[in-house]
């Protein structure tokens, strides 16, 4: 689509392109899904709140309404809009997998609402704090630097296979203190995990995801039980020996169920959408040689390479859209959404925001308000892990641009496909050649 | 207990006296409903949203941000000064009772 001239508040006359993918279009298509932005613009422009009959959701695609929404959890509830759109069609059926052969369902107890989720929340945000992670960042450059060296001679590479998911995992596994040997099965597990909240399972697959989700919760509950006996110092350990003093000074601890569910989230939302970030910085290096020769100017610069992956960040959001629901009738965006509306927030499109981010694709690193971006939320619900998210890819991208030059794309741009699901945006497969720096 | 005075971003004046050492001056705003402490990351020096401006006369006894909070606050250069610190970061000890400090707005949008 073309953009508007006009301001948001006068409305441009609706030009036949998006006046059909409005009526027509829904993030269930892949086609729209793949390259969902003239469907988030149409949306921005002309139905900022728009019915998804396709999904059954509500998408919001405006900066300050997903502002809004993150600023009030308990009229728009993580818990239900989570719940609900977990395994959503056969939620009964993957329960029940998980309770006969997965060692018991276990909600997420980090996608909860106040004041549960406060409690836990307090629990899981000592080990993500911006001065602790700093302290990682030695270690990492080491894990990283190995990685891109194996494969820096070769000349040619999958991206997303031989770098960003195997790096990532390793790291997670190193955190949460888990075997190297099962690294082959944390990206299937993560896919399975991630497939719950996507939207874009038929039961086949949901069965053998569930299957997935079983093999992956036995495995942790038999970690948890060695931990359990002989801590050690990881974040397994953490969690199962977690003890948080409330206000009114009694000690918690976590249930066994909260243990689980918290240890499998931290597993897969470390995994999933830091593997997507480095598939985008690939894509972006690779695509734009303008940006890669940025990357080489800034790279002995700590507070411009912060803002590079700042604004990689803002740019190609790893996560696509969260949800929630509404506990009570509410005006939105010129909308009146009735009680239990589904409601999906569109990161990227409020990234995209022209008046909130001037020139909102051009890849700038020196905007002001660089930080105002929502990949990774807002509120309470803002990621516990966005220290460690951006040390990992501000390490990566100095480590790869010190080592690695003319990154360029071997197969054609149109040729790149997407995992097929609402809650993230990531590119499947990104064969690349290079050469050693 | 120390004193502190919060200006929020409308300009109200918030007295509070029941600040304790250790706390972090986000913990005080928090507790007190300060407008515009919000604290999304709880405290990690990770998102900026518990930013405030110190008054000049007591830049000297809080002091400056570290390397992480500089950073973070570079994150929000559109509502940053001189004297920004992120509250998170600031710990309350009787050198500071009497401490001023205005709320920084959440953003120019």
């Amino acid at each position: 689509m073309t953009s508007c001239p006009m301001s948001q508040e006068a409305k441009c006359p609706m030009s036949q392109e998006d006046q059909a993918l409005l009526e027509s279009g829904s993030m269930t298509d892949p086609i729209i899904s793949a390259r969902p932005r003239p469907y988030y613009a149409a949306m921005r422009e002309h139905d900022p709140v728009h019915w998804d009959e396709k999904l059954g959701m509500y998408l919001i695609s405006r900066y300050q309404d997903i502002l809004t929404i993150q600023q009030d959890p308990i009229t728009f509830s993580v818990n239900k809009g989570y719940h609900t759109q977990q395994a959503k069609g056969f939620q009964e059926e993957f329960q029940d997998i998980l309770k006969r052969d997965g060692g018991g369902y276990f909600p997420d107890a980090i996608m909860s609402d106040p004041p549960y989720h406060t409690r836990i929340r307090k629990l899981m945000e000592n080990a993500f704090t911006a001065h602790r992670v700093k302290e990682l960042e030695p270690r990492i450059t080491k894990v990283v630097a190995d990685l891109i060296d194996s494969i820096a001679d070769t000349g040619a590479a999958d991206a997303i296979h031989d770098f960003s998911v195997p790096l990532t995992i390793r790291i997670i596994c190193e955190q949460l203190g888990l075997d190297w040997d099962i690294k082959d099965r944390i990206q299937r597990w993560s896919i399975a995990v991630t497939a719950q909240i996507g939207r874009m399972q038929d039961r086949e697959q949901m069965v053998a995801h569930a299957r997935e989700i079983c093999e992956l919760q036995q495995y942790l509950i038999g970690k948890m039980k060695e931990r359990k006996d002989d801590p050690r110092e990881d974040m397994i350990s953490d969690l199962v020996h977690a003890k948080i003093q409330t206000d009114d000074g009694t000690v918690e601890t976590l249930t066994f169920e909260e243990a689980v569910s918290l240890v499998r989230a931290l597993l897969i939302a470390g995994n999933e959408t830091t593997a997507t970030a480095l598939g985008n910085l690939f894509y972006i290096l690779a695509t734009q040689p303008e940006i890669a020769q940025l990357l080489k100017d800034s790279v002995d610069d700590d507070r411009l390479l912060n803002r590079f992956v700042e604004e990689l960040l803002r740019i190609e959001p790893p996560v696509r859209g969260l949800s929630r629901m509404t506990t009570r009738e509410v005006e939105l965006g010129g909308k009146t959404l009735p009680a239990g509306a589904h409601l999906l927030l569109m990161y990227a499109s409020a990234n995209d925001q022209a008046d909130v981010f001037p020139e909102p694709r051009s890849f700038d690193i020196n905007r002001p308000n660089i930080g105002r971006h929502v990949s990774f939320g807002g509120g309470v619900h803002r990621c516990v892990g966005l220290a460690l998210a951006r040390m990992e890819i501000k390490v990566a991208a100095r480590e790869i641009v010190r080592r690695m030059d003319n990154i360029r794309l071997a197969i054609p741009v149109e040729d790149i496909t997407y995992l097929p699901t609402v809650a993230t945006q990531s590119i499947e497969r990104l064969p690349i050649t290079f050469t050693r720096r | 207990m120390v004193k502190v005075t919060f200006v929020e971003p409308n300009g109200t004046e918030r007295h509070v006296s029941n600040a304790e050492e250790g706390q972090s001056l986000m913990e005080v705003g928090k507790a007190n409903g300060i407008d515009g402490i919000l604290a999304d990351c709880g405290g990690a020096c990770s998102c900026a949203t518990c930013h405030v401006f110190v008054d000049p006369q007591w830049w000297e006894r809080v002091g400056p941000p570290d390397e992480v909070e500089f950073a973070m606050l570079d994150m929000v250069a559109d509502v940053a000064q001189d004297m920004s610190r992120l509250s998170c970061q600031v710990k309350i000890n009787a050198q500071l009772d009497g401490l001023r400090v205005t709320v920084a707005p959440a953003s120019d949008f």
